[in-house]
């Protein structure tokens, strides 16, 4: 395999992870967030950090790197989540230029705005599938499980959810953090993918992205999450020799999804039985209709 | 003192812009829910107009300013028409329309970087910048007090068209309830319309001033993530929210700017969005909202 194919490979599981948290929280527990980024970075720092200065083995740092982000999540979420629809956007926004404010302003410890050179090259192809097949599993798991229910009672209605005694607060917060923790471990698997970082990689532009591949992919769909995210991940690797278009294209290709079809890829559907069930039964129901229409 | 006092007049000139844009975004959100992520691309798109217009046309400020006033007001309007109006015809989820305005934002932004290029532009001194000495107490640049005049202007005129005309009844009555308002024999299309155009052309009344004081770059738009904390601060949807906001936001920043460090201001802001969340998530003026079960 040719290192650029190998390159792609290990893009994908980078971004595919990062989406697989941003749709946990806004797929699957209905709470919008624009500042997801800082997650990654804080992820992408802590590692650093940790494999660079203190030599600690590169999978225990991820792991603590993603740790990192459950803290700072939890830390800002529960005073936060209080916040519902476009105030918590909003906050998040303030929140995750805050957070990369601080990684830009702390030289001391992340050597400020000229980023942090000289990570040990860690993510190899099999560390990233590997980090990508365990965490899909441990997602699908998740939103199949007894919390998976109490996070979409929480978005779909989050009053009847807790007249029937979900702790809704502690669900939210518990949503944000698991979703900072796959953040967090995607950007310390990209800082060991590029071996350097920079805190303006983190911006408000990333985290618009974060959160239009899981539009893309449909809201409270994993796997049309992933599949947003390969496409994302795919077409902006198309584009690189047309780049100063790229990021019209996206822009374009957003507002075109949510004028034609606002649910995105898949809808709700999870890639299963269920979907191809209820393709055939479309397709049996126009053809009949198309049937009927002569007469 | 005399630093203090200058500071407090740059705070309340630049938060005074930041008002022309808040308001604009709130009018909007007050109408349709949501937050319009595109706001950003009207004030850079009457600045680029003010500045093609100087520059290329070799018009009179006034010509041009009302030429890119109107020009982003226009252009308000066919974002809506183009990127709104089909969500909001079909559903009445404002996600959709959240995640189409960051579309259109992004959209803007990167037209401006293909056809005019990325690079920074300063606008020809058409606004004077001479310094000015205030009763002897403190010295401040004149466009700091013309932009402070200005934004008077404009929120004083926004305040008489809210107030005076029938349009102005309706946008109110529509604040309160679109469907009712329409019920009552208001055309919402065409209020609708109204409100982005006020919401351009307000945006780009500030978008010109923005573009004088740190020159004019297609990401300018950015700045009005500021804004935005503004009137999450005054509290969304309410208008004199908006304006005090804003100017909180101003003078904070600028005195952090002349007092700490200027590297910290927009760490400040941002701290004292969250901080005002949480003693008062709907804001300082914010309607109080109990959900009805």
């Amino acid at each position: 395999m040719s290192g650029y194919t190998e390159g792609i490979i290990i893009l994908l599981c980078i971004n595919a992870i990062a989406a697989m948290g941003v749709s946990l929280l806004t797929g699957f527990t209905g709470i919008f967030s624009l500042g997801h980024a800082a997650y990654m970075a804080v992820g992408a720092y802590t590692t650093a950090i940790l494999t660079v200065e203190y030599g600690v083995h590169y999978i225990p740092a991820i792991l603590l790197g993603g740790a990192m982000a459950m803290i700072v999540a939890y830390v800002i979420g529960v005073p936060t989540l209080k916040l519902m629809g476009d105030y918590y956007a909003i906050a998040s926004i303030g929140l995750g230029e805050t957070i990369r404010l601080i990684l830009e302003n702390w030289q001391s410890l992340t050597r400020g705005a000229r980023g942090y050179p000289g990570i040990e090259g860690y993510t190899t192809l099999y560390v990233s599938l590997g980090f990508f097949a365990v965490m899909a599993f441990g997602m699908f798991n998740l939103i199949h499980s007894r919390f998976g229910r109490a996070f979409k009672s929480c978005r779909d209605d989050y009053i009847a959810a807790s007249l029937l005694g979900f702790n809704t607060a502690r669900y939210r917060v518990l949503s944000l953090v698991l979703s900072a923790f796959y953040c967090g471990v995607s950007g310390a698997l990209l800082g060991g993918f590029l071996s350097f970082i920079q805190p303006i990689m983190f911006d408000m532009i990333k985290s618009t992205e974060l959160t239009s591949v899981v539009v893309f992919g449909g809201l409270g769909s994993m796997s049309g999450t992933l599949i947003g995210a390969a496409v994302i991940t795919l077409v902006t690797e198309l584009f690189r020799p047309i780049s100063q278009y790229r990021m019209l294209i996206y822009g374009a290709v957003l507002v075109i999804i949510m004028v034609l079809r606002p649910e995105g890829i898949m809808g709700q559907y999870e890639l299963g039985p269920r979907f191809f069930r209820m393709l055939k039964n479309r397709f049996t129901k126009e053809s009949s209709e198309k049937e009927g229409e002569p007469s | 003192m005399d630093t203090f006092l200058q500071q407090t007049i740059n705070g309340l000139s630049l938060g005074s812009v930041y008002a022309l844009i808040a308001v604009g975004y709130s009018l909007v959100y007050s109408i349709l829910l949501f937050s319009n992520f595109a706001h950003g691309g009207f004030l850079v798109i009457g600045g680029y107009i003010c500045y093609f217009a100087l520059k290329s046309m070799g018009v009179s400020i006034w010509v041009a300013g009302f030429l890119s006033l109107l020009g982003a007001g226009f252009s308000a309007v066919l974002t809506e028409r183009l990127a709104y109006k089909p969500i909001r015809e079909r559903t009445n989820v404002t996600l959709y329309l959240l995640i189409a305005s960051m579309g259109m934002s992004i959209v803007i932004e990167n037209i401006f970087v293909i056809v005019v290029g990325g690079r920074f532009r300063a606008l020809p001194p058409v606004i004077p910048t001479h310094p000015v000495h205030l009763f002897g107490l403190a010295t401040t640049s004149a466009f700091d007090i013309l932009s402070l005049l200005a934004a008077v202007f404009f929120l004083g005129a926004l305040q008489l068209f809210l107030i005076k005309t029938k349009w102005g009844l309706a946008i109110r009555a529509a604040a309160y309830d679109l469907k009712t308002a329409g019920l009552m024999g208001v055309n919402v299309n065409l209020l609708i319309s109204i409100v982005f155009f006020v919401a351009g052309f307000l945006a780009a009344v500030g978008g010109i001033f923005l573009s004088v004081r740190y020159t004019l770059y297609p990401q300018l738009g950015m700045i009005t993530i500021k804004a935005f904390v503004a009137a999450v601060i005054g509290g969304l949807g309410s208008l004199p929210g908006a304006v005090v906001g804003s100017l909180i936001l101003g003078l904070a920043e600028m005195l952090t700017a002349g007092f700490i460090s200027s590297q910290l201001r927009d760490i400040v802001v941002f701290s004292l969005l969250i901080i005002t969340l949480l003693i008062r998530p709907q804001g300082l003026f914010g309607k109080n909202i109990s959900e009805k079960v």
